[in-house]
Parts: C-alpha cells; sequence; structure tokens
C-alpha cells in the first residue's frame, strides 16, 4: 500500500503531533546520574522502567499489530529491520513476531540474576554496558516500528503526548550514557530510519538537546 | 484542509475509537495514566533524592572537626544506600518471599500477620487487604490515604511502613512488627489503668495525634485497637483507614471518577460519603449489663466492617464539615476508658451508641462508684465537648492533669508496662487463639485481574530508609 498523497510526511512528524508532550521542560533532571551513585544501578533501574512502559505502550496497539497488517518489521518505507536466529543468519520476521522475540529476550535478560543483579552483594557483570547496548537497539527498533506503522492508533487512542514524551526520554537517557549509535536513530541514506527526523526535529524545537 | 495562522505541516486528524476493542481502549487509558504516574514519581524521587546529598554535604562542610576521609566516606555510603534504594525498585517481592510466622490480628478488611522475610531473615508485620471488599465498600480512598500517611512519615509515632505490593485480589502491606501488642487487648486485660499509667498512655497519644497532625492529616479514627505498643512499651499509631488527607487521592470519588473514565462512563456528581443520622433519642443510661454486654463484644467489633463508632466525634456523623479537633474528642473518649472501663457512650448497639454521641451533653456521665482526680475528669470534659470548645494542642499539653509530663522526652522514659519477649517474634501480646478461623498463609491470587487495578494505581510503595537497612 502507498501512503496517502496528500500528506508528504509521516503524521508523527506534522503539526500539532510533533509537538505534543506530557513532559515539559528538561529532561536533565530525571536522566542525570545522581552524585555517589552506580551508574550501573541508575542505568538498570532505568532500562528496567523503560521496558515496562514500551511494552505497556506496545500492549495497547498489539491487536492493530498483526501478521496480515504487518508481515515485516519496517521502520520507514525502505527499512525492515531482520533478526538474527539462532543460526546466526539474518531473518525477515512479521513485526509481532519480532516485537516478542525482543521484549521476551529483554524480559529474560532482566529476570536473570547474573545480568541483572538483584540480591544484595551481587555485582554487575563486565559485559553489563554492551549488553545494554544491544537492548537499547533492539527497543529503539520498537519505538521506530510503531511510530512509523501505528502512529494513527495512537492518535486515536490520544496517547500521542505520552508515547512522544516516553521517546523523547528514551532518546535523552541513550545520548547522555551513549546508549545509541546516531546510524541506529537515523540509519543510512539509502534507508532511512522514520524517527531519524523526529529526533532533528526535537532538537530544533527544544524538547531534546542538541 | 488548512487554516489560517496554523503551521504549514498542521494536520487535522479525526479521532475515534470505534476501530478499537473496548480492551484496547481501556489500556490505552491506563497506560496513560500509569506513565502520568510514573513521571511525577520520578521527578519527585530525583528531588527528594538531591535534598538528601545536599543535606547531607552541608551537615559535613559545617563539621570542622571530622576529618576529610571519613567524610568522604560517609558520602560514599550515602550513594550506596540510593543505590541499594534502586535496585529495590528492580526487585519484585512478592507473598513468596515472606512466611507467616502467626497471624496475629484482624481488621475490617483483613488479617495482620507477623511473617519473616525468607532470605533476610527480619521480621515484618503484614497486613492483606482484600480489594474487592475494599471497591464494594468504597474504601479505596481510604487506603491510598493510608499508605500516604504511613509512606510520608519518619515520625516516631506512626507505624512505618517499609514495602508494599499487590496482586489482582490483595494488597500487602509490610511494616514494622510492634511486638507489645494493643492498647484495646491491654485494657482487656487490665480493665482500668490507675491515673499515673493512664498519664502516660493518654500523653504520648497527644504527641502521636499532634505529629498526624503536622504530616497535613487528620486521623478521624483513634481508638484503642489503633494504639499499638513498641518493644519498649511507648505507643505508635496504625490503621489510617479512615483518615482524610489534603491530597486529591484522597477523595473517594477521585476513584469512581478514575474507574469511570476508564471505561467511558461519565461520571456524575460525586456522591457525597457521610450519611446523615436522624433518628429518635432515647434517653437510656448506660447500665452495668450493658457494659458487660459491650465488654463482652469489644473484640468482635473491632472484628467487624461497620467498627466500632464509641470514639467518634459527633461532628463526623454530622454533614457540616470538622477539622483535627476530632481526634482529640476521641483521645477524650479513650481516656475515660482508661480510667473507668468502658468508652463513655457505650451501649449494647452501635446505633445506641451514636444517639448518645450527638447528645453527648445528657449522656457523658461519670459513675460515682470510680473516683477520678479532679484534673482528670477536667481533662476528659474539655475534650469530649462541642468542636468549638474542645482544648487546642498546646493548651491540652499545659492541662494540670499532665503536671511533671515532660513533653520532650517522654519517648526516652521508662514505660509502665515493658513487654517481656523471648525472642523476636514472640507474640504472646497478641490473642492469637481467637483467630483461629484466619488461614495460616494469606491465599494469593493467581487470576489476572480487570480494570480495577485502576483504582490502586501507586500503590507499589519501596520505603528509603536512611537509618536502618530494610530488607
Ligand atoms: N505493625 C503491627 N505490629 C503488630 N501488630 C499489629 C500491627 N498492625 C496491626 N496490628 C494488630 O492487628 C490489629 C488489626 O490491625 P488494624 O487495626 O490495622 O486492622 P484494620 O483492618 O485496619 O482494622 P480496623 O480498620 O477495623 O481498625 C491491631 O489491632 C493490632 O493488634
Amino acid at each position: 500500500t502507498s501512503p496517502a498523497p496528500a500528506i508528504n510526511k509521516p503524521l508523527y512528524l506534522c503539526s500539532p503531533f510533533v509537538d505534543a508532550a506530557l513532559v515539559k521542560g528538561n529532561f536533565k533532571t530525571i536522566v542525570m546520574l545522581p552524585k555517589y551513585v552506580d551508574v550501573n544501578e541508575w542505568v538498570a533501574t532505568n532500562i528496567f522502567d523503560f521496558y515496562q512502559n514500551i511494552n505497556m505502550f506496545y500492549g495497547i496497539i498489539t491487536e492493530c499489530c498483526t501478521q496480515q497488517s504487518c508481515p515485516s518489521m519496517a521502520a520507514s518505507p525502505s527499512l525492515n529491520y531482520t533478526w538474527i536466529n539462532q543460526d546466526r543468519k539474518s531473518v525477515q520476521l512479521p513485526a509481532p513476531t519480532y516485537i516478542d522475540y525482543v521484549m521476551t529476550w529483554v524480559q529474560n535478560l532482566m529476570d536473570d540474576e547474573t545480568v541483572f543483579p538483584t540480591k544484595a552483594g551481587r555485582d554487575f557483570p563486565p559485559a553489563f554496558p554492551s549488553t545494554i547496548k544491544h537492548v537499547y537497539r533492539q527497543l529503539l527498533r520498537v519505538f521506530a516500528h510503531i511510530y512509523h506503522a501505528h502512529y494513527p492508533q495512537i492518535l486515536h487512542l490520544r496517547s500521542e503526548p505520552h508515547f512522544n514524551s516516553l521517546f523523547a526520554h528514551f532518546l535523552a537517557f541513550g545520548r547522555e550514557y551513549e546508549l545509541l549509535d546516531i546510524k541506529d536513530v537515523k540509519g543510512t541514506a539509502n534507508s532511512p530510519v522514520g524517527i531519524g527526523a523526529l529526533w532533528e526535529r526535537w532538537k530544533e524545537n527544544g524538547i531534546l538537546e542538541g | 484542509p488548512q487554516a489560517s495562522g496554523k503551521p504549514a505541516d498542521y494536520v487535522y486528524f479525526d479521532r475515534t475509537t470505534s476501530g478499537f476493542s473496548e480492551d484496547a481502549v481501556q489500556r490505552a487509558k491506563g497506560a496513560q495514566l500509569k506513565l502520568e504516574h510514573y513521571y511525577k514519581v520520578a521527578v519527585e524521587a530525583a528531588i527528594e533524592r538531591n535534598t538528601r546529598r545536599v543535606e547531607l554535604e552541608r551537615k559535613l562542610a559545617a563539621d570542622a572537626m571530622m576529618p576529610d576521609e571519613r567524610k568522604q566516606r560517609q558520602l560514599i555510603q550515602l550513594g550506596k544506600k540510593e543505590s541499594t534504594f534502586l535496585r529495590l525498585r528492580r526487585t519484585r517481592l512478592g507473598l513468596d518471599d515472606f512466611r507467616t510466622v502467626k497471624v496475629i490480628g484482624k481488621g475490617a478488611f483483613g488479617e495482620v500477620r507477623l511473617v519473616q522475610k525468607t532470605d533476610t531473615g527480619k521480621i515484618y508485620a503484614m497486613k492483606t487487604l482484600k480489594k474487592e471488599e475494599m471497591l464494594k465498600k468504597d474504601q479505596l480512598a481510604h487506603v491510598r490515604a493510608e499508605r500516604d500517611v504511613l509512606a510520608e512519615s519518619n515520625s516516631p509515632w506512626v507505624v512505618q511502613l517499609y514495602y508494599s505490593f499487590q496482586d489482582p485480589m490483595y494488597l500487602y502491606l509490610i511494616m514494622e512488627f510492634l511486638p507489645g501488642g494493643d492498647l484495646m487487648t491491654m485494657l482487656i486485660k487490665y480493665d482500668t489503668f490507675s491515673e499515673d499509667v493512664t498519664r502516660f498512655y493518654i500523653a504520648e497519644c497527644v504527641l502521636a495525634i499532634e505529629a498526624v497532625h503536622k504530616l497535613g492529616f487528620i486521623h478521624r479514627d483513634i481508638k484503642p485497637d489503633n494504639i499499638l505498643i513498641d518493644k519498649d512499651g511507648h505507643i505508635k499509631l496504625s490503621d489510617f483507614g479512615l483518615s482524610t488527607g489534603f491530597h486529591k487521592q484522597h477523595d473517594s470519588s477521585y476513584y469512581q471518577r478514575l474507574l469511570d473514565s476508564a471505561t467511558g462512563v461519565q461520571s456524575p456528581t460525586a456522591a457525597a460519603r457521610n450519611s446523615v443520622m436522624v433518628n429518635a433519642i432515647h434517653l437510656t443510661m448506660t447500665s452495668k449489663d450493658q457494659i458487660a454486654t459491650w465488654k463482652a463484644n469489644r473484640r468482635k467489633l473491632a472484628y467487624s466492617t461497620v467498627g466500632t463508632p464509641d470514639y467518634i466525634a459527633p461532628e463526623i456523623f454530622r454533614q457540616q464539615g470538622y477539622g483535627n479537633e476530632c481526634d482529640w474528642w476521641s483521645l477524650g473518649a479513650i481516656m475515660f476508658e482508661c480510667l473507668v472501663g468502658y468508652p463513655p457512650f457505650c451501649s449494647e448497639s452501635t446505633h445506641e451508641t451514636y444517639q448518645k454521641i450527638m447528645n453527648w451533653q445528657y449522656h457523658l456521665v461519670f459513675p460515682d462508684d470510680v473516683h477520678l482526680s479532679r484534673e482528670s475528669e477536667d481533662l476528659i470534659r474539655r475534650l469530649i465537648t462541642s468542636a468549638e470548645r474542645r482544648l487546642p494542642v498546646d493548651q491540652i499539653k499545659l492541662h494540670p492533669f499532665f503536671f511533671g509530663v515532660d513533653w520532650n522526652t517522654i519517648r526516652h522514659i521508662d514505660a509502665p508496662f515493658v513487654p517481656h519477649l523471648r525472642s523476636i517474634t514472640d507474640t504472646s501480646y497478641f490473642p492469637t487463639d481467637e483467630l483461629d478461623q484466619v488461614p495460616e498463609e494469606p491465599a494469593g491470587a493467581d487470576s489476572t485481574g480487570s480494570n480495577k487495578d485502576l483504582a490502586f494505581l501507586g500503590y507499589t510503595f519501596k520505603r528509603f530508609t536512611l537509618n536502618s537497612t530494610a530488607f
């Protein structure tokens, strides 16, 4: 299906939706590492919260994200994410399957006491930062797909201020702790990520810092 | 279509939920509320964390004697505590993290158990509240209020709440365990107290009630069952089930609106909660028989959902509003009971008690066979009186009955009854043998909940403790 000709850019980049926000003001207050606090602990807690919140929002549109509506994990007209399967092959998956894999994988990591320790006296593993970068990259893809494929539904359900703020917070946090690669956010010239433009726009209007 | 004054990329979008299932619409509403709550709490937590750090840094800077190395260690220590607290947020505590040692109490909406946290071995009191019961009885706002009072206070006069969690059927409050039982149990055991003993408990209650008022709350339900005794024999207030704070969440209609908006129902005007009691007046006097019946039923009354009205001020039953003076009335009734052996308006039925309270002028009678000092009778009469004439806290403290009380140190002096405890799990001060109909282990829930959970939003709570390492 081709996009409606009247709209030459995605809805999430159009006024007034692009500026809709639940959280006003600088994200620094809630992103900055509290002084004297262990950075791994801080990142772990925030990842935990991002996961819960993204899961919650994906939960409201799951009925619209089906094998039929979303046969691939699309993030723009020219970008489909692929999943690396057990044989290390990259495969195309329907978006709901892909997202289910991501969420299950992250949930299992968070429940794994050796990756996300919760017991007193247990430390984070040395590989924790790189694990988190992987997690962040996959969660970004979930955002990218929802923005690309399900934004009208978010609008129908009047959730765009909430969803925008969650994503802006996610970007601000990712930037602060270097969890995001620019190329993941923007994609390449040939296959840009839809939300890359959103990031630019939010930097322009001050929702995010430059 | 483009209107003047709008940006070039302005888009009109016709919103409709017609293509969605009822479930999705409700979930969207729920997600919005939860996210709003999440950001509100996130900002508050950041501010509080900052305050804790700045306070410590300031305190250390002002201390010229302390070596720098020790100051550094204290700051690192604070960072560790903050980190542990963050970790606690990721830790999902549930029913299976606690083992019941014994059922120790029963209230209107559930039971209180002595529990042990399995991994640390620490002892707590766990209160179980059945959600369904509370929804039915419109008690939601009360629960929220209870949690807030307990959670916000660091007061030595209020039972500390460490942790709360929920499953689809129950709410669980994990509190500090007070091994000395409650004042009701003590009164059942001793019948009356001497004036000295009464002075001690009533003076401590004055400070406790004052502390609650300073937190911005009216307790509204001060009674001997809610006055708990700690390991040293000093008192703490529990059960803010009926207290009304000034947060909007404490308004019952707030919850109804929350549920209604989630189900798409447009809320009508909020129904008033308090019903008016207009009934014929019976001028029967308290007889020995009535007192005996009352005493026999005392504990049963404590377990019933209606509760006992014995200590409630008359203005609460009227619909014309009330202030925190109502708690001083309750204290007057408790003081009467400590000295006389039964509360001033006790009757065979709660209905009759209401009547007597509404006409307290005729029913406040000091029996001839009990000797009371002039001071104690006077204080009681200045508490059990109309709201305008009731003594305010500073005058209560100056009343001759309290002559000799050092208000600043009373919590540190020796209490008249210090519980003799053989272990940290000693429950001999609780009427545990009267609670055999209560299951040893709470049932818990396995089914998944409905939209009703929305009303319990924000319920899960974890305490930041600076001076003790809870969990
Ligand atoms: N923290 C605690 N430590 C020890 N015992 C407790 C604690 N909290 C409650 N209890 C015991 O359990 C009894 C019932 O508790 P509580 O009054 O809080 O229940 P409730 O359901 O709120 O009852 P109600 O609303 O009828 O007063 C108390 O009278 C007391 O004996």
